[in-house]
Formats: structure tokens, sequence, C-alpha cells
């Protein structure tokens, strides 16, 4: 799909990961996309998949990483859409759900926690005082709690709930999630929440790309070193 | 007008799989694994050039393959081939996405195709004849008001099947968006048909954002025919003996949609959060849902476009839309505000917390005033 009219956060997201990462991202290539993101916010505060849908939790962070790629996180209503993500934090579980009166899911550990970061960093450019210089805005450690005691398989693999049955999907996001609730912060500013024994502890991964920092940017350095690939096919 | 798989792991006696009864096609479990790779090898088999299938064929191995797994695109897209080739009726696809859904309420695919068709129907001009047989000929607003209502239907059993079934209730706004215009008699129809069904399903949070968009879509179209109502207005007093007869007629359309209520609208919805609220505690989405419908009272532009619409007609002598005049009455003697006034939820609110034992429906209470107090700053 054109690039301008992604048709789905999801999209929007993928073709803006692989162009940052590859060195093709152009102003061109993206015009219209943020702000058609922006209209798929709703009064939720949480995006959907066209303007105008639910809330949900796949397609809000696909959209606000893409902004955060594009630069264009201050085109959403920030404070509304940090109401609506701490809100999918389930008080009994510990999990997230993906959209209101939902049930908890733990590939959301991911989708739904994973926003608190990019939501920390917007915050925080726009010279917010009251950012926590140690934790997230979400419960970490009963995130951590719910994976690790509910999310596991005994035969290895992580999934949704228990009762289901494990997928690489859910091994992944539950993963993901993990490590976003066990890492605070980079660098200097770094601080770990780890849950149980030290050997749970994850590597960080990268807010926005969901692989590690480190490999976000040998991939960077990588591209940055390649010529940029001309616009006439065979150049 | 239902499919099903019937649970059946091994094959007992020497008999058809397939099990028909009262209009419901069951297939017994065990016959899948080998139908299914079957049916999947032909086609494949046959896109690769290697084996021809002939239209029929084709027809009825694409229908075996979606009624066994519906997120098979290729099938699908087979079928798109055949529907512009002009050999195969777009209808029998709504038909077959309608019986796939019965048993994969989700499918992406096929809501998916089912838009496509959708589209192909509505444009007029690339219909194959085959199409105007039955009962289509007939003329294209009445044909097209007959398939958003079956759309809605089918949304509507799509969703009864699967608790905050996102894609069949989106295919549903894309439905009145592209198919329906958002008209505001389509928006009003919807508004008293979903009535009922989220009634009997609270918990349903898309059923009730659906509701959100319906009273938002009337809210903006109210705004735009008060603009252009206003605009003719302008135009008239400037020059009263100009096209009197046309814009008459234009404003009389506008007259009827004007004669949408929507503070009143928005009443109702409040009154059936609250009933629902009282009736079933402790469901979040019911809390959710009454937040964003006082949000969209107190803030609503057209509470504030008609009263300039208002002063606006109190100056031109020569308006005879009865409609409109009574409307403007209506807000002049009572000013919306006070009667979607926090006051009343305020009371509402204590009282639950002071009859309600459910410790969810406390936590919404509590959280809903404290709403009240910071986003209103009451």
């Amino acid at each position: 799909t054109h690039p301008e009219h992604p048709l789905c956060p999801r999209s929007a997201y993928c073709a803006a990961s692989v162009a940052s990462l590859t060195n093709i991202l152009t102003p061109a290539l993206f015009a219209g996309t943020a702000e058609w993101i922006a209209r798929c916010q709703n009064w939720e505060g949480g995006i959907g998949g066209v303007p105008g849908m639910e809330a949900h939790g796949g397609y809000t962070f696909c959209g606000v990483a893409a902004l955060v790629i594009l630069k264009k996180e201050h085109l959403l209503n920030l404070r509304s859409l940090l109401h609506w993500v701490t809100g999918r934090q389930m008080r009994f579980e510990g999990g997230f759900q993906g959209r209101c009166n939902k049930l908890v899911d733990g590939c959301y550990s991911f989708w739904q926690a994973g926003l608190l970061p990019l939501l920390h960093r917007a915050l925080h450019a726009r010279g917010d005082t009251a950012l926590s210089m140690t934790r997230w805005m979400f419960d970490q450690t009963a995130l951590q709690e719910y994976i690790l005691l509910c999310c596991q398989c005994p035969a290895g693999g992580l999934l949704d709930k228990p009762g289901k049955s494990r997928d690489f999907y859910h091994t992944c996001y539950c993963l993901s999630g993990l490590a976003i609730a066990q890492h605070f912060g980079s660098g200097d500013l770094h601080h770990e929440v780890v849950l149980g024994v030290p050997e749970n502890r994850l590597q960080a991964t990268h807010p926005v790309y969901n692989i590690t920092p480190e490999k976000v940017m040998r991939a960077v350095m990588h591209f940055l070193q390649q010529p940029v690939p001309g616009l006439e096919p065979g150049e | 007008d239902e499919i099903g798989l019937i649970p059946c792991p091994e094959a007992r006696y020497n008999r058809s799989p397939i099990v028909l009864v009262e209009n419901k096609l069951g297939v017994e479990s065990w016959c899948v694994k080998f139908l299914l790779p079957y049916v999947h090898n032909k086609l494949l088999l046959y896109r690769q050039r290697k084996q021809w299938l002939n239209k029929d064929e084709l027809i009825d191995i694409t229908c075996t393959l979606l009624l066994l797994n519906p997120d098979f695109t290729t099938a699908w897209n087979v079928r798109k081939e055949l529907i512009l080739s002009g050999t195969l009726n777009p209808l029998k696809d709504l038909h077959l996405g309608k019986l796939a859904l019965t048993k994969f309420p989700k499918s992406p695919e096929t809501w998916i195709h089912r838009r496509w068709v959708l589209q192909q129907l509505i444009q007029e001009n690339s219909l194959p004849s085959l199409v105007t047989k039955g009962n289509l000929g007939a003329v294209p607003v009445e044909r097209i008001h007959r398939l958003v209502q079956e759309e809605m239907n089918v949304c509507s059993e799509a969703a009864g099947r699967y608790p905050s079934n996102y894609n069949a209730w989106s295919h549903r706004i894309w439905v009145l968006q592209h198919l329906g215009k958002l008209t505001v008699k389509v928006l009003l129809d919807e508004l008293s048909s979903s009535k009922y069904w989220v009634s009997m399903h609270v918990s349903d949070h898309s059923g009730f954002h659906y509701r959100q968009f319906l009273l938002t879509s009337l809210i903006s179209r109210t705004v735009t025919d008060n603009n252009v109502l206003v605009q003719n207005q302008m135009i008239n007093e400037q020059n009263p003996s100009l096209q009197k007869e046309e814009s008459a007629g234009a404003e009389a359309a506008c007259a009827e949609e004007q004669s949408v209520d929507v503070p009143c609208h928005l009443e109702e919805e409040l009154e059936l959060c609250t009933e629902l609220i009282d009736t079933y505690p402790g469901h979040e989405t019911l809390w959710c849902h009454s937040d964003e419908t006082l949000n969209n009272s107190h803030h609503s532009p057209a509470t504030s476009h008609m009263a300039q619409a208002m002063d606006v007609d109190g100056l031109n002598e020569s308006s005879s839309k009865q409609g409109y005049t009574q409307e403007t009455k209506r807000l002049k003697r009572t000013p919306v505000q006070d009667s979607l006034g926090p006051e009343m939820e305020y009371r509402f609110i204590d009282k639950v917390l002071s009859t309600c034992r459910d410790a969810d429906q406390a936590r919404f209470a509590t959280a809903y005033r404290k709403w009240l107090v910071t986003f209103l700053g009451q």
C-alpha cells in the first residue's frame, strides 16, 4: 500500500521501522502518514485500526512507534493516551488487556506496556518535570509476576493466559514485555527491577524496534555506510 | 444457513461425512485431514499452471476450501478473478462469506473480501448482467439500502458469535461510511436497532463504541447541515426572489435532517447507561460509555452551532420551515447544559455507591466521580 495512506497503523510501523534502519527514510516517503495515524486516535485515548475505530493495543503501539520514528508524537493527545494505556493494566492479574473490558493476554505485555517507555521519552522531550527517573508509569513488578507465574508453558515457551497453548508469537511478546518491565531507561539512567532470581533477568530491548539496542545501532551504522539507493530502477 | 464441524475422530461407518439437518451443514471432523490437503493441493496446482481446472470446478473447490479455512486468501482471490470475468455472481460470495462467518466470525480475509465484493456491487457500470437477475433489478437506492441492511445483520450475527468482535464492528462502520454515506436516517436507524443488542451484551466494548461512533457522526452531520442551512438563509436574505424553488427543496431536506434532536439522543444514551449500570453492576464498558457521552454533550459543537443558527433564524422573518422553528423554540426554552448537568451525575454516583455491593462497581463509580471533577472542572 501507498505509504501516504497506510490503511493500517501496522503497515505504517513496518515501513517506518525498515526505512529508518536502512537509511532510506525521506519526508516524501511518509508525507501524510503521521497525520493519518493521529486521526486514528479516538475518544478513548488509544489508537484504532482506522479513524473511527475502537482503541486497540496492537494498533496503538504500532501507531505511536511509527510516530516516534517520524518524530511526530506531538500530533497525538499524549495525556489521553497515557490515561488509556495505564487503564489497561489489570489490577488483579497484573498483565495487560488489549481493549477495555476484555481479558488479559500475555502478548499485550509488550504492545501495551511498551507504550510507557515511548510516552516517557515523548513527555520528557516536552520538558515534563513530574517524570520518574527510575520507573515507567506502570506496575513493573505486577507485570513480571503475571508473565513468570501465569504465562509459562511447563514444556517451554510462553502463552496468552493459563489454559492456552504456547506459540512463537506469544513467546516473543511475553519475553519482550518482560524485558520492558525489567529495564528502565538506558545508559546513565538505567535502573533494573528483576522479579525473582537473578537468572530471570533478560537483556534490555529497544522500545521502538524491539530488538536489542546494540543490534539497532549496528544496523543503523551498517546502512549509513552503504550508498543510498537511487530512485530509478537499475541505478 | 450455518456450518459447523462435528467432532468425530474416527469414521465408524462407510458413509458420507456430510450431515445436513434443517438447513445447517455439518462436516464430520475425521474427513478434514483428508479433504483439506486434497483441495488445497488441487488449487495450488492450478495456480502453478500444472493442472487445469474449469470454472465450475474452481467455484466448487474454492467454496470447499473457504468453508474449511476462510483465511486462505488465494481462494478468495481466485473467486475475485471469476467475478471480474463475469463467470461468478458476486452475490454468491456474499452468501459464502456469511456462511463462513457462522463458524469463523472473526476471519479477517472474509471481511476483507466482503468489502471488495460490496465495492464491485456499488459500481453500477462495471456489473455484468448476471447480477441484475433476482431481486436486485430494483432502483439503485432501494438496492443499496437492502445491501446495507443485510450487512448490518451479518455484522450483528458475527458480533454475537464472538465477544468484542473488532473485525465485525469495523466492517459495520465501513458499510455505513461507504454504502450508507452516513445519512441521518441510517444513523438514527442504527442507533435504535443496536440499542437492544448492546443491552444484551453489556461488556461488549465494541458494541458501545459503535454507538459512540453513531452519536459523533450524528453530531458532525448536524453541524454540517446547520452550516448549509445558515448559508442558504444568508443567500436568501440577499436575493429573496432568486432560485426560491431550488433552495427551498434543499432546505426542506435540511430541515428534515435538522429535526434530529442531538441533545435528546445524548440524554437518552445517558439514560440507557444509567439503567444498564444499575441492572448490571461492575461492567467497565458501561462507565466508559457514560463518560464519553457526557463529554460529548458538554463539548458538542452541535449545541453551540444551533445557538448561532438560532439567532440568524430570528432575524429572518420569511422563514417558514416549521420543524426548524419549533426546534429553535425548544432550544430557547430549555438550555441544553442543565438537562445533562453534572449534578444529576453526582446524585447518580452517590446512589450507586450507597446501594451497590459489587467492589468493581464501587471502584468504577468512584473513578467516574474523580473524572467528573477533573475533566469538567466542576
